[in-house]
């Protein structure tokens, strides 16, 4: 029998059909991979599954009863727990709080915190998270985070567990942490679904894999034996052809800013404990930057994005000026800054997409005088929608009825808009498909064809590979070692992040 | 060089734009085109009050038509000028998530500073001058609070009225100051004098509402400030200077409320300590309801004016039907919080139709 099962869902958004008759059936003991592109129902599926939204129509069925649960809370009552997508923390409490959301175990009236660390500390060491427990939740790294949020739905100790993009901000040790716990569930006969875009994740722990595809099956329950990633790939895109290729934009190029000379980093330190960094990164080329969370690379990018004061150490821009002080002096001096964390860093998500695209120059900068003409605005806006290619109905929409990929898009478009001669990158494809990320890879390289400076910061090693020209790999806070060209590959920055130095038996 | 190619370029593209003021527009038939342009209007963050002002005239004056007199209609206007000026300025702090509270106390300091340089005689114009200087400096101390030591601006600014008011007490010695040159153009002009069948301080109204609604939609300063309120975060990374944006809203508010303490002291003649009594609640209740939404992010000059006057509509209205004087302020303070939670009811309908 199953352990959790839906059958024939249905659900529309205001007459856009996000699923039209889908099945997934979970047996107790897999792990069960549910694939599919950007926008094919995945995330809409697990909310169905969890008690988030309800369908239009269909069944779901709990070891063969039939259920609707009201509720996340309700589906965790019944044994259904949930990791989504988008982090679902509270800020202001402790870590250890947040593990027991409105079901804290008590001790007559009092909150028993003593039962509380004795149930959570295994899960939490099991995880690998050093934070103490009662450490504030707004205080963790990103990644920590998302490791807190797998461990509140562990703490539940469900038969059935959906995990929703949970690797999308992890590093490589934690997501190899992570895929062993969902080994030991498996042994435990719980039933584990699995939404990932990293395939080689899916292959390596999962059972049996369900694609989706605009809402409807492509594979159901198909053996992962069955399976090699391209095969998988195919399952999800269907015939459309998708450029995974880069592509230089071109049209982006003449809007890039021309770098007058390297930007040069020497010696620099941070609070935060990275210190020694020095590197070179030379117009024309994209500079990856990688590292274990915390060991530099994102602190570095944002030091260099003027967000962080280095305590020492001299950064000179382009053109030979030292760099400023302060985030605004940075922009101004034509340093671009691109968050992955574009709702909260990039984005106006309730302003119309065209001045979310004008703001960097024309707002922020006033580089358009005192009185702004809407026209004109929307007019360059239009010419950004046609360069940076995003698929849109109005440029007057709000940007929070873009996809992902889109909105990223309208991010980069704002940046290049201001014609910086630096470009900074943080993660800018998380939680964002196949075929988008290579465009905006592509919209990198006709940036720095068009003569900037690029430097990417990335958690996907795979599309450090993919996007960059050369690699600084960064272990406990400083700059370690260089690859360039065929250098770069997954195998030798894992050995170099992990350890600092190349694996001398592997050579 | 860069930025001709573009525009050329730009303009090959334009007719694709659905959206593009202008150009296709005229295609449309007639009906339609009006069809989009009702929408446009009732669509507007504004519309509400204005429809709801509407509304409480027609019932009023079904009830009294004594009150369906343009000298009466007029007359509520000039009443509202105060209040409503403070809730131009208001708008301008509540969409970035500030507020000034302090705006009370100000209106009654600057007419007694004014009054009191008046009575030692000085030219009023010059007095005046000199008093909204003050009320612009107390906004830039409220900036100087709310941004320099970071103090939530609800608490600062509250107590700011409360140190204003008190030295406008102590600076009168709790007497109203008296002896105005009534004939003085200063008087004349600002306190009675109408232009086209409306009294002058109508009239600034009306030009500081053209002249804020045109700097909040075609200045960078305006665009930032919603932009700011929208996400103050995002505002910071894109470069936009969030805390001298929040710093001239705060020097705006105090001009504004300023100005309104001499158009006060015009009228009445008098500088009065005890006045303006509870005129930030008006004044920030109005520009909520007026369609400046706590949350931030959008923001409307004219709806803010519209709010005010039709919570000033409401006081005089309640004298029409006769509530006895001693449950009036029982009366405006729950319109007040019925008006404002129709307001959020309908606010949050409007955004879960855009949600689904």
């Amino acid at each position: 029998m199953h352990a959790f099962e839906a059958q024939d869902i249905r659900k529309s958004y205001g007459g856009v059909h996000a699923l039209r008759g889908v099945d997934l059936a979970v047996r107790p003991g897999s792990v069960h991979a549910l694939l599919g592109e950007n926008g094919a129902g995945k995330s809409t599926l697990v909310k169905i599954m969890t008690g988030v939204t309800r369908p239009d129509s269909g069944v779901l069925r709990l070891d063969g009863r039939e259920v609707a649960f009201a509720n996340t809370a309700e589906a965790a009552e019944n044994g259904v727990a949930v990791v989504s997508q988008e982090l679902s923390l509270f800020p202001h409490l402790s870590l250890l709080s947040n593990l027991f959301p409105m079901r804290e175990p008590r001790k007559g009236l009092l909150i028993d915190k003593r039962e509380m660390l004795r149930r959570a500390e295994p899960i939490l060491d099991q995880l690998g998270v050093d934070a103490k427990p009662g450490v504030l939740v707004q205080e963790l790294s990103l990644a920590d985070r998302q490791l807190v949020e797998i461990a509140k739905a562990l703490v539940t100790e469900p038969r059935v567990l959906l995990l929703d993009e949970p690797t999308s901000a992890l590093e490589g040790g934690a997501t190899d942490r992570l895929l062993e716990i969902l080994r030991v569930l498996r042994s435990r006969d719980v039933g584990v679904v699995f939404v990932s875009h990293i395939l080689q994740e899916v292959m390596s722990v999962c059972d049996e894999v369900t694609v989706l595809r605009d809402g409807e099956l492509a594979l159901s329950a198909d053996p992962i034996a069955n399976h090699t990633v391209p095969t998988l790939v195919k399952a999800m895109i269907g015939d459309k052809v998708i450029a995974t290729q880069t592509v230089a934009r071109t049209d982006v190029a003449e809007l890039a800013g021309e770098a007058h000379g390297a930007l040069v980093v020497d010696g620099l330190a941070l609070a935060s404990g990275v210190h020694g960094v020095s590197l070179t990164a030379k117009p024309g080329e994209i500079v990856g930057l990688v590292g274990l969370a915390g060991s530099g690379p994102t602190e570095v990018l944002r030091a260099l994005a003027g967000i962080v004061r280095p305590t020492a150490g001299n950064v000179t821009l382009p053109g030979g000026r030292p760099a400023p002080r302060g985030q605004r002096a940075h922009v101004a001096a034509g340093v671009a800054y691109v968050s992955g964390d574009r709702r909260r860093y990039g984005l106006m998500l309730e302003k119309p997409i065209w001045e979310n695209m004008v703001q960097v120059r024309s707002m922020g900068m006033l580089r358009d005088g005192a009185l702004l003409r809407r026209g004109a605005l929307l007019e360059r806006a239009l010419g950004h929608v046609e360069r940076v290619g995003i698929k849109v109905g109005s440029i007057e929409d709000d940007v929070s009825s873009l996809s992902g990929g889109n909105q990223q898009k309208v991010v980069m478009a704002k940046w290049l808009d201001n014609a910086p001669s630096v470009l900074l990158l943080d993660d800018p494809t998380r939680g964002v498909d196949v075929g988008a990320r290579a465009e905006i890879h592509g919209l990198l390289r006709g940036a720095s064809n068009g003569g900037a400076v690029v430097l990417l910061c990335s958690t996907d090693l795979e599309e450090v590979v993919a996007a960059c020209d050369r690699v600084v790999v960064f272990y406990r806070g400083t700059s370690v070692a260089e690859l360039t060209g065929d250098q770069i590959t997954t195998q030798a920055m894992l050995e170099l992040i992990n350890t600092g130095t190349p694996d001398e038996q592997a050579a | 060089m860069k930025g001709m190619l573009m525009s050329e370029r730009v303009k090959d593209d334009a007719p694709a734009a659905k959206s593009a003021p202008g150009g296709s527009r005229d295609a449309l038939p007639s009906l339609l085109r009006n069809g989009i342009r009702i929408r446009a209007l009732t669509g507007a963050d504004w519309f509400s009050a204005l429809a709801a002002l509407v509304l409480l005239v027609a019932v009023i004056g079904i009830m009294n038509p004594a009150f369906l007199n343009s000298t009466q209609l007029i007359n509520v206007v000039q009443q509202s000028v105060y209040i409503a000026l403070m809730a131009a300025g208001i708008a301008f702090l509540v969409t970035q998530g500030e507020v000034d509270l302090s705006v009370a106390g100000n209106y009654v300091l600057t007419s007694i500073v004014a009054s009191v340089l008046i009575q030692g005689g000085m030219n009023p114009w010059i007095a005046a001058a000199i008093a909204l200087c003050g009320a612009v400096a107390v906004g830039a101390l409220n900036a100087l609070i709310v941004q320099g030591i970071g103090i939530n601006s609800l608490i600062a600014t509250l107590a700011m009225g409360w140190v204003l008011r008190g030295l406008a007490a102590a600076v009168s010695e709790g007497k109203q100051i008296i002896g105005m040159p009534v004939d003085n153009s200063f008087f004349r002009i600002l306190g009675g004098e109408k232009w086209l069948g409306l009294p002058v301080s109508v009239w600034i109204l009306i030009v500081v509402v053209v002249v804020l609604t045109v700097v909040l939609r075609a200045t960078p300063f305006g665009y930032r400030v919603r932009e700011i309120g929208s996400n103050e975060d995002a505002a910071r990374f894109a470069g936009i200077p969030v805390g001298r944006t929040k710093t001239y809203a705060f020097l705006l508010s105090g001009g504004l409320a300023g100005l309104a303490g001499l158009l006060g002291l015009a009228f009445f003649t008098s500088g009065d300590p005890t006045s303006g009594g509870g005129f930030e609640l008006f004044a920030v209740a109005g520009a909520v309801i007026g369609g400046n939404p706590l949350t931030g992010g959008t923001a409307t000059i004219f709806g803010a004016v519209i709010g005010a006057i039709l919570l000033k509509t409401v006081g005089v209205g309640l004298v029409y039907f006769s509530i006895p004087a001693v449950w009036s302020q029982f009366a405006t303070g729950a319109i007040i919080i019925l008006a404002v939670s129709l307001n959020g009811l309908m606010a949050r309908r409007k955004q879960r139709r855009r949600q689904t």
